[in-house]
């Protein structure tokens, strides 16, 4: 079984090993128990009427489990959602990515897929903001745009014939994003919502809950509508420099590695992140007056994981 | 050498037909997609997988299923001795390739194309079957890594010494030279993956002690599920709704 | 439970290694006791609710004592697993006895493994040495039994130790010594059981008044293992099996492989209380020291000398005679000495238990107390053995069997204890029950499992048997067999019939013994143990049960029997045209004895078919023979006797040369033919795990006395190959008629036995089997009475597809140590044979002196050695008187094989014939022995 890697002192063992129990007595209240391991039998009730989807396969006229996971079923669909599996893409998605490849016409990034995401060069907004034909100048230009390395926000496009995705990066929201944190987590704990983008004004930082697992904590970026007059006067080569001489404040430096480390936290315990749960967490750890370091301590592990069984309980007892 | 004693016991203690205590862990390698620890007795494996990713080498890459790659190494204080274990000598190039074929036999492939599973397995504590505890590991973290399977293989070994069956065998009747027949089987097809055998042995014999192997299998890939869905389960809840 | 023992080790290459081993603690071992609640496990459960005290032994009591234990009357014993296994460390032969006490059905002896249970396994306490952690474990395992079986009986912990006998009591357990717990048994002859403890001071104590000159160091000290294992590393020592010369106890040799030569070893001094079958250290002596012989006077230091025996049949059972340098001119042989040397060392001791008497001597003052006797082994090769006794009387006249303990440095002999008595010295049973136990025989009748696998009785061909598809109805031939009269054991038959082409058909057929002897059976089990039958004078002791022996196998006249036949098509020069083997049915006509064969052959009015059929083969077997001998096939020469038994008594009434007749040659012809086709035919379809027989050639140095003896009556063997010698023995025709056969035999003397082995283990050349001159040979034709043949039945069924081969012959290994032990128990039952002739011959002469010729075939110093055709027996004659050692009035020419008086008037020469006469004296009283003496 997957034990939590922190060392933990017997009380703590035993405060955090409550906690998780309770935990576990809320989702079996909630939930029956659908959990299937690899080559189970999935019970259903009528066979022809069911649509196999994800994560089965029929052996000897039963459904039949390929992965670890929950059985979920939709009308006729009965599929299997994979926990701890890579990035399933899905056309819409928000994404972020760090670019491994500029290669012809497109750059490829690691996004945490089977394979590498592509962003052609097609599906950018030039830093000019004109649409038009891209040049063959445009292309021997790529690399001021997005070098390797870089971190890139996107949106999934489509799929290609041999199972690729392509991404597009079209709007203003998207875009090279610097100064700031990447945090790769397991994809599950990210749930699709309405939105990713979130714009911590309070405390100076921008996060975006990337739908792959990759989750950025950067730097405000005020309004980007801003910048894009900036750039019009603006030569290129100023674009891409602007951003980087401007001094960070302390203040939002220490906001960033505060979100960061509430999202390691969440993550290492394997709770869902959201906006709602990563402020709860950053409050909590400002009433008690926690360093940044402390976060990661062992202590603030367990408290989080009682402050979730709390929160979670009072959820259900609203709903009920 | 006298392998079962006149009371039926071993020289660990253990019956004939006993296997050794079975330790699974989920999750011991944080940057890997999926990776278990696997101990059977005094063997302990370490297995950690990534993938599927991007094909690293353009030109193995295969349009219609994924690439699975496998290495195995044993680690320098494995054994008894500490020695330099050079890495790709023949030994661990032949269980490599066993463990890769093994895998790959049960992994979904066609369901991956153009993408690259990597299965790094490490031994760290060898006391015999370390090919078993391997696969055994190799399936865990698979399983763990989310990788879509039409089974989960096992694998076990049984001997024959002293003109009996003996399951698992441990280091010191590994070494005694005697016929060691490791098993792997998809449990739930019952089908047979791997077989292997470098000795001469009867072939009404050979199925007693074969059938003595899988019924390991069968043992393990029992310990493995109930490992698995407990796993799945705490995952789901911690996750929360 | 799990545990983890942590212990260190040497690795071969110095270096220490750290070995980590799993122990599983287990709750699932039963205490073994009937009576016992808790254990619900009875299946191996032996101790009787009406035992009071139940005894757990140290090992040091299982190691010293288990002749005791061996006495029915130590009963309720647990033993430990840690005490097992220190057992089986130190001494493999105790082990296999108190397994065998174990598994006895009768005795009630349980294991417990207490190493593996939850309860009862200790770790090894920091600093604690490993045999303190084992009396620990002993004692912790006692206290768990103690309160697992309650008050209602006494667990006695025996232990010698007197250190763990005191922590025991500490902890609460109660402890005795195992001579308390004796004498408590009120059984004062269980005592004489006892072996004394071997320390030193102890028995000196007792000792002193009695032999105060023993106090002196007799011997040498051993060296300490570390030295020993450094000395051999550095070759310094040599390391080697100590074998003593049969016929010199005072010489010995250790074959070292470190030298490539023999390393003699003279005296007693030297062989530093090492045993015959020790492995042992050796040290070479400084060249100027290496002996000269020795040893050609008859008599030696002690008052042990040559007895009359049997004429050896090979040069395995002669005596060992090292090549003499002489200061004469005669010296063929440039190798100057052997290397001598002495021990330092005991690896590995050989001791067991050993047969014989003892020692006349006067009953001691204080009779009925203690007493100190010495024993003399029958086998020469053992020193005398001091045991203590308390029923001495009893004793005197008596076979016994006595167990060696200890041999310290101040005693001249080994220590060593009583186990048991056989009977009466002189009486024909004891003295037989000797040869078999000397020789390692189990005479024993077989078990009831063994009998269980037997076919029902009575038993005939049944119809199932004739529709099996690979046998063959050949009951329509005229079969016949030809053996010794009285044979009851019948394993081949013969059949000759003309073809139309003016071919012959020869069958040889064999008793199917494999078609009721399965393998993994018992009854199998219990063959191969046996190895073989045992041919004595009065009595034989069968491999198989007597039904399969006389009847259901055997092939008697009239009565259809199975048989495995090797059917050939001859051309009339006897050559072989082809070769059929299959299983069969046959129906024998005729049971002929040799002398009913040859008397057939030889009246030429008989015409019926049998002795048509008999004359053919014998033409056709005396073709053979004669091309067999043109190869090369050496005629050698036995000097077997016959005995003529009275039915009523059993005791001899005749001796006589066996006599060969045409019909034994014929007989014995088809037997090798078919061998040599079996042999060909398994090794072509099984090359690696075929049983063959081969005769090795034997070296120049074995045949070093026959050719002096030869060069010394003026022959010249030439002894380059075995065609050679066949024949220059051809050319050997004295003037005397005997001489060629006293030449043969001598020639036989010195060729080693032929051997089994399996063909895997050696190469091809090496199949040669010398005496017949054939690159294959093998054991087809008697398998009711050769375990080997059985062997070779198998594979030949197998190689012809009619069965599968047993899974044994997989394994290389276990089939090499089947041969071995083939090899061992054919020499034994030879050597069982022999005793039992020269046991006969002895009570033959017992109350008929005799005078008779006799031959000179080696010459002693004060005497010679003579050879008795007629009763095949050799012994020792004395010219001058005993204890007058040489006295110088002899004088021994080595070049011409000569003693002559120092003045000249008398002279014996080799191979001369003499008048000597036989009497059964009697020196000493219950020692009867055979005295030749010169007329």
């Amino acid at each position: 079984m997957r034990g939590i890697e922190i060392s933990l002192n017997q009380t703590q063992k035993i405060r955090l090993q409550r906690a998780l129990k309770q935990l576990e007595s809320l989702y079996l209240r909630a939930n029956f128990n659908a959990s299937v391991t690899v080559a189970d039998t999935i019970p259903v009730s009528n066979e022809d009427t069911i649509l196999k989807g994800h994560g089965t396969s029929e052996r000897d006229g039963e459904v039949v489990a390929t992965l670890c996971g929950v059985v979920e079923r939709v009308n006729k669909l009965v599929y299997v959602r994979t926990l701890r599996a890579r990035y399933k893409p899905e056309i819409g998605d928000i994404i972020v990515g760090r670019v491994v490849e500029v290669a012809q016409k497109r750059w490829k990034l690691e996004i945490n897929f089977s394979q590498d995401a592509v962003l052609m060069l097609s599906s950018m907004n030039l830093p000019d903001g004109i649409q038009r034909r891209r040049t063959a100048l445009d292309e021997l230009n790529m690399r001021s745009i997005f070098e390797e390395n870089d971190v890139v926000c996107g949106e999934v496009r489509n799929f290609q014939n041999d199972g690729g995705i392509q991404l597009q990066a079209r709007s203003q929201k998207y875009g090279k994003l610097e100064k700031g944190q990447l945090l790769t987590i397991p994809p599950y704990l990210v749930k699709r919502q309405k939105h990713h983008f979130h714009h911590l004004e309070h405390y100076g930082v921008d996060l975006i809950l990337g739908c792959n697992g990759f989750i950025w904590v950067g730097e405000l970026v005020e309004a980007r509508d801003c910048i894009e007059e900036d750039q019009l006067n603006n030569t290129e080569q100023q674009f891409t420099k602007s951003n980087t001489t401007k001094e960070m404040p302390l203040e939002t430096r220490r906001s960033i590695c505060q979100i960061a480390n509430a999202i390691r936290v969440l993550s290492i315990l394997g709770f869902n992140v959201t906006l709602e749960v990563i402020l709860e967490t950053i409050d909590l750890s400002r009433t008690l007056n926690l360093g940044i370091d402390e976060m990661l301590g062992p202590e603030f592990h367990v408290l989080v994981a009682e402050r979730e069984a709390e929160r979670r309980t009072s959820m259900t007892k609203r709903k009920g | 050498m006298e392998f079962v004693n006149p009371e039926g016991l071993r020289l660990d203690g253990r019956r004939p037909m006993e296997m050794r205590q079975l330790r699974a862990q989920i999750g011991a390698v944080a940057k890997a997609d999926g990776s278990a620890v696997f101990e059977m007795g005094n063997t302990k494996v370490i297995a950690a997988v990534y993938g599927p990713r991007e094909v690293q080498n353009r030109s193995q890459q295969i349009n219609d299923q994924a690439l699975v790659r496998c290495e195995y190494s044993m680690a320098n204080f494995s054994t008894g001795d500490r020695r330099r274990k050079p890495k790709g000598d023949r030994r661990s190039t032949e269980i490599s390739l066993v463990i890769r074929q093994t895998m790959e036999e049960c992994i979904l492939t066609n369901l991956m194309p153009r993408s690259q599973i990597d299965i790094y397995v490490q031994v760290l504590q060898a006391d015999g079957g370390t090919r078993s505890a391997c696969i055994n590991a190799a399936t865990l973290a698979l399983a763990d890594a989310g990788i879509p399977m039409r089974d989960l293989v096992t694998s076990c070994s049984a001997g024959f010494l002293n003109s009996t069956p003996l399951l698992d065998l441990n280091y010191v009747e590994d070494s005694a030279g005697g016929p060691d027949v490791t098993v792997g089987i998809l449990p739930k097809v019952d089908k047979v993956t791997l077989l292997q055998m470098d000795a001469k042995l009867p072939i009404d014999t050979f199925e007693n002690v074969m059938q003595l192997a899988v019924e390991g299998c069968k043992a393990i890939a029992n310990y493995i599920r109930e490992v698995l869905l407990e796993n799945t389960k705490q995952l789901e809840y911690r996750r929360g709704l | 439970m799990l545990h983890s023992k942590t212990f260190n080790k040497k690795t071969r290459g110095g270096r220490i290694q750290k070995l980590v081993r799993e122990v599983y603690l287990r709750d699932d071992i039963y205490c073994g006791a009937l009576f016992c609640k808790s254990c619900e496990d009875k299946s191996k459960a032996r101790l009787t609710a009406t035992a009071s005290t139940i005894l757990i032994l140290d090992t040091n009591v299982v190691l010293n004592q288990i002749d005791l234990l061996e006495n029915p009357a130590v009963e309720d014993v647990v033993l430990l697993s840690v005490v097992l296994q220190e057992v089986k460390n130190k001494n493999s032969a105790v082990y296999g006895r108190i397994r065998n006490l174990i598994d006895s059905p009768a005795r009630r002896f349980v294991v417990f493994s207490n190493e593996f249970h939850r309860d009862t396994y200790v770790q090894t306490m920091a600093g604690e040495s490993p045999n303190d952690r084992n009396d620990r474990a002993i004692r912790v395992a006692a206290r768990w039994y103690q309160s697992h079986l309650g008050e209602a009986v006494k667990v006695l912990l025996i232990t010698n130790d007197r250190e763990n006998k005191r922590k025991a009591t500490e902890e609460g357990v109660s402890a005795e010594t195992i001579e308390s717990y004796v004498k408590s048994l009120g059984q004062p002859a269980l005592l004489d059981l006892l072996v004394q403890p071997a320390s030193e001071d102890v028995i000196m104590e007792e000792v002193e008044d009695m032999r105060p000159s023993k106090r002196k160091v007799v011997y040498p000290e051993h060296k300490p293992m570390s030295e020993i294992t450094s000395g051999l590393t550095k070759g310094i020592y040599h390391q080697g099996k100590l074998r003593v010369n049969r016929y010199n106890p005072f010489e010995a040799y250790v074959g070292s492989e470190s030298i490539g030569d023999e390393i003699v070893i003279y005296g007693r001094g030297n062989m530093n209380r090492a045993f015959d079958g020790d492995v042992v250290a050796v040290e070479l002596l400084p060249q100027d020291q290496w002996h000269e012989e020795k040893s050609l006077s008859i008599v030696d230091e002690e008052d042990e000398e040559e007895d009359v025996h049997l004429v050896p049949g090979s040069s395995d059972d002669a005596p060992r005679t090292s090549i003499p340098v002489s200061s004469s001119t005669f010296d063929t042989n440039p190798v100057s000495s052997r290397p001598s040397g002495r021990v330092v060392g005991i690896i590995k001791r050989n001791w067991h238990s050993y047969c014989g008497s003892l020692e006349p001597m006067p009953m001691p003052a204080g009779s009925g107390g203690l007493a100190y006797a010495l024993f003399v082994s029958k086998d020469r090769r053992i020193p005398k053995i001091r045991i203590q006794t308390r029923q001495l009387d009893n004793l005197l006249d008596k076979r016994i069997i006595v167990a060696v303990d200890s041999w310290d440095r101040q005693s001249r002999h080994p220590s060593g204890h009583y186990v048991r008595s056989i009977g009466q010295i002189g009486d024909r049973d004891t003295e037989t029950e000797l040869v078999l136990i000397e020789n390692d025989i189990d005479a024993r009748p077989f078990s009831a499992q063994v009998l269980a696998c037997l076919p029902p009785l009575p038993w005939s061909v049944s119809s199932k048997d004739l529709n099996e598809s690979n046998r063959v109805d050949l009951r329509h031939l005229c079969v016949f067999s030809v053996d010794p009269p009285g044979c009851k054991d019948i394993d081949d038959a013969l059949h000759c019939t003309m073809l139309p082409t003016g071919n012959f058909e020869v069958g040889v057929h064999i008793a199917d013994v494999t078609n009721f002897v399965h393998p993994g059976t018992p009854l199998d089990d219990e063959a191969t143990q046996r190895g073989t039958s045992v041919y004595l004078v009065e009595r034989r002791i069968d491999m198989l049960p007597k039904p399969l022996t006389e009847d259901i196998c055997s092939l008697r006249a009239d009565v259809e029997r199975l048989a495995f036949s090797v059917i050939w098509e001859m051309t009339p020069e006897a050559e072989i045209i082809s070769t059929k083997y299959t299983k069969s049915v046959i129906k024998s006509r005729a049971a002929l004895s040799y002398v009913e064969a040859q008397a057939r052959m030889d009246d030429s009015r008989l015409v019926d078919p049998v002795t048509k059929d008999l004359r053919n083969m014998n033409a056709l077997a005396k073709i053979m023979r004669q091309r067999r001998i043109q190869r090369g096939a050496l005629t050698l020469a036995s000097a077997e006797v016959k005995f003529q038994i009275d039915t009523e008594t059993h005791d001899p009434l005749d001796i006589g040369m066996y006599q060969i007749r045409e019909a034994n040659q014929m007989v014995e012809e088809f037997m090798l033919a078919a061998n040599v086709s079996v042999a060909e035919k398994i090794l072509k379809e099984f090359p690696e795990c075929s049983l063959l027989r081969r005769h090795p050639t034997p070296t120049k140095e074995m045949l070093g006395p026959l050719l002096r003896t030869a060069a010394a009556v003026g022959l010249n063997l030439d002894v380059t190959s075995s065609k050679a010698l066949a024949d220059s023995l051809d050319c050997a025709v004295g003037d005397d008629p005997y001489f060629n056969k006293l030449i043969r035999i001598m020639a036989t003397r010195c060729m080693t036995q032929a051997v089994y082995f399996c063909s895997g283990e050696l190469s091809p050349p090496e199949f040669l089997h010398y005496g017949l001159a054939a690159p294959l040979y093998t054991h087809f034709t008697s398998p009711i009475r050769r375990y080997a043949d059985v062997i070779v039945h198998r594979l030949l069924a197998a190689s012809i597809g009619i069965y599968k081969l047993p899974t044994i012959f997989r394994d290389r290994p276990q089939l090499t140590s089947i041969a071995d032990n083939l090899n061992y128990r054919h020499r034994n039952a030879q050597m069982a044979s022999r005793g039992s002739v020269e046991l006969h011959t002895l009570i033959y002469f017992r109350n008929r002196p005799t005078d008779t010729e006799a031959r000179i075939v080696k010459m002693r110093s004060n005497g010679f050695i003579v050879f008795v055709p007629k009763f095949g027996i050799e012994g020792p004659v004395y010219l001058t008187m005993r204890g007058d050692k040489g006295g110088g009035e002899w004088f021994v020419d080595e070049q011409q094989q000569k003693i002559r008086k120092m003045d000249g008037s008398v002279s014996y020469s080799i191979l001369q014939a003499v008048k000597i006469h036989l009497e059964v004296l009697e020196p000493k009283p219950n020692r009867p022995k055979l005295q030749l003496t010169l007329l």
